[in-house]
């Protein structure tokens, strides 16, 4: 029998905010152990919580960005559990009228996945084991969270994974979160269940808590899915459980035993009031948001002709996209510029993070400067390409390695003159050439180049060699 | 009516410990709070629905650091720990 995979996403994403979601203190990652805590965030008696404007505008803001319906009444509520983790011993969060309901992500492939519901939260402090002892740093404790959950949707790992990467960029895009994985501002709870190819039914799922990579993710649900697959095909069941992956032996164990079964016992928030949300301030918040990088590759690859896989790369950064559009303006010829980031450029911006901060050497305009000389016929590609590489290295405007002879065309004349003399000069090559050696003109072509500095037409003066050695005896 | 499974099972999900002789006990205290949260239901003509006693909504607080407390005062009261972090204290 064949089985079909099923899953459904939990992803948090900690928002860019300045402060907390509850009281004043910084969110900045790293530090020494809780240092960027107050009374408030520890859960101390006596404290009341005060909700950051911004949490609710951002978590809006991503609802919007995933065809979200924006409730205008939301509240928070209480979650309780005991856990060292969760200094108050209940966490606020929002159980029946979270902010957004309702949206969807598009994958590549059309299918629509859906996204049950957003809503806000605090995130729990960290746990630190260590020798059998365990530790808190309260420090990340209250820092805001979204939590998007996804419709059991999802059909295969591939998907999932493309879901994600969707979220990170939307999330990134729109400014909420820099949704790094390794730094934990965006973790995923991965429920999946097999059932039957052909089946409408869903099968018993397990949750696999707390993926922080891509890599744990994929190896967590390939496991998973073949793990519910051998159990089912061998007569047992699954059992409903949340379960931890464990990546260095590559399975995946039960979290906790039953007698932690879960009971959150939800209440409302008796110390945050109502957060109510006008139409008016929904469309005001919509009217900001940037254009989403869908729209964005749409539009890379219907006005400027960009083929669709250069336009996602260009689009995956957000920094690089604006750092295109800044270099393109006013360029007839986008497609140059794309390709002179992504190759060149990229070579220079090693990883990801580099690429994230869009930490190209030289400022846009002098990108745009460059094409601008190719575009209009100043210079030929040959030594556009040179002197992105030395203006790379040095930070430096074209101009500084351009001068004015090198630009313009060499007129015919002159151009046949130099490739008589190149011919002339490399009997070799010639006799390569006439002996079948097509591949032989090139080197004849690099010498014509070098002597041009670039400037010529390396068609043209391929043309014009060929006909030469042809016209040889 | 509160049962002694339920008072048990709050028990477990607070890590309270009761001993056996507390159960009937705290069953019947529980069971008369619950009891008077009910009578609470039977209002019929409450009025105008409101969702809180002052009237306030948006509440907010604007996005801006205010200093933390020194890790000092934090870890005033810690009970073990060491490098800045609190312990987790073993169950006995």
């Amino acid at each position: 029998m064949s089985w079909e995979l099923v899953s459904g996403l939990e992803t948090h994403v900690e928002l860019s905010t300045n402060t907390k979601i509850f009281c004043g203190c910084t969110t900045k990652f790293g530090g020494e152990p809780n240092t960027n805590c107050c009374p408030i965030c520890i859960g101390l008696p006596g404290t009341l919580p005060k909700l950051n404007r911004q949490v609710v505008h951002y978590a809006i803001m991503a609802g919007l960005a995933t065809h979200c319906t924006i409730n205008n009444v939301s509240k928070m509520d209480r979650k309780n559990y005991v856990y060292p983790d969760l200094p108050k011993a209940y966490q606020i969060s929002q159980y029946d009228k979270p902010l957004c309901e309702h949206g969807y992500i598009q994958l590549d492939n059309g299918r629509k996945i859906g996204i049950t519901r957003i809503h806000i939260e605090e995130d729990a402090g960290k746990l630190v084991h260590e020798h059998g002892d365990t530790f808190v740093d309260y420090n990340r404790g209250g820092v805001p969270l979204i939590e998007i959950v996804s419709e059991p949707d999802i059909r295969s790992i591939a998907e999932a994974r493309e879901y994600v990467e969707k979220l990170q960029m939307i999330m990134k895009h729109i400014g909420v979160s820099d949704c790094k994985m390794q730094e934990g501002s965006l973790r995923c709870d991965v429920n999946i269940s097999v059932r039957p190819e052909g089946s409408n039914e869903f099968g018993t799922r397990t949750e696999i808590k707390n993926m922080n990579s891509f890599t744990n993710m994929e190896k967590a649900m390939a496991y998973e899915y073949d793990r519910q697959i051998d159990l089912l095909e061998s007569g047992g069941k699954v059992t409903q459980e949340t379960l931890r992956w464990n990546p260095d032996e590559g399975i995946t164990t039960p979290m906790r035993g039953k007698e932690d079964a879960h009971d959150y016992r939800y209440f409302r928030e008796p110390d945050l009031v109502t957060i109510y949300t006008t139409d008016e301030e929904i469309e005001a918040i919509r009217q900001e948001l940037p254009e989403l990088p869908d729209a964005r590759i749409a539009r890379y690859e219907s006005d400027f002709g960009l083929p669709e896989a250069d336009a996602q790369l260009l689009v995956k950064y957000r920094k690089i996209a604006e750092y295109f559009e800044a270099a393109g303006e006013g360029l007839a010829n986008k497609k140059t510029v794309a390709n002179f980031i992504l190759g060149q450029i990229f070579r220079t911006l090693v990883t990801d993070e580099e690429k994230e901060n869009g930490a190209v050497a030289i400022p846009p305009e002098y990108l745009h400067d460059l094409a601008k000389l190719l575009e209009d016929g100043k210079i030929k590609m040959n030594l556009a390409k040179t002197t992105l590489d030395k203006m790379l290295e040095t930070g430096k405007p074209c101009t500084d390695f351009i001068s004015e002879q090198d630009m313009g065309d060499i007129d015919e004349d002159t151009l046949r003159t130099i490739c008589q003399s190149v011919v002339d000069n490399n009997p070799k090559a010639v006799a390569d050439f006439k002996g079948g050696k097509d591949k032989a003109v090139k080197a004849l072509i690099g010498q014509v180049m070098k002597q041009t500095r670039g400037k010529a037409d390396g068609r043209k003066a391929e043309a014009m060699m060929v006909d030469m050695m042809n016209d040889m005896e | 009516m509160v049962t002694r499974e339920e008072i048990e099972n709050i028990a477990l999900l607070s890590k309270l410990f009761v001993a056996e002789e507390e159960l009937d006990g705290l069953t019947k205290e529980m069971d008369q709070m619950i009891a008077f949260a009910d009578t609470i239901n039977q209002a019929t003509d409450a009025g105008e629905e409101f969702d809180n006693i002052n009237g306030l909504q948006n509440a907010f607080r604007e996005d801006e650091v205010v200093p933390s407390y020194p890790q000092s005062e934090i870890l005033k009261n810690r009970d073990g720990g060491v490098d800045g972090f609190f312990y987790v204290a073993k169950h006995k």
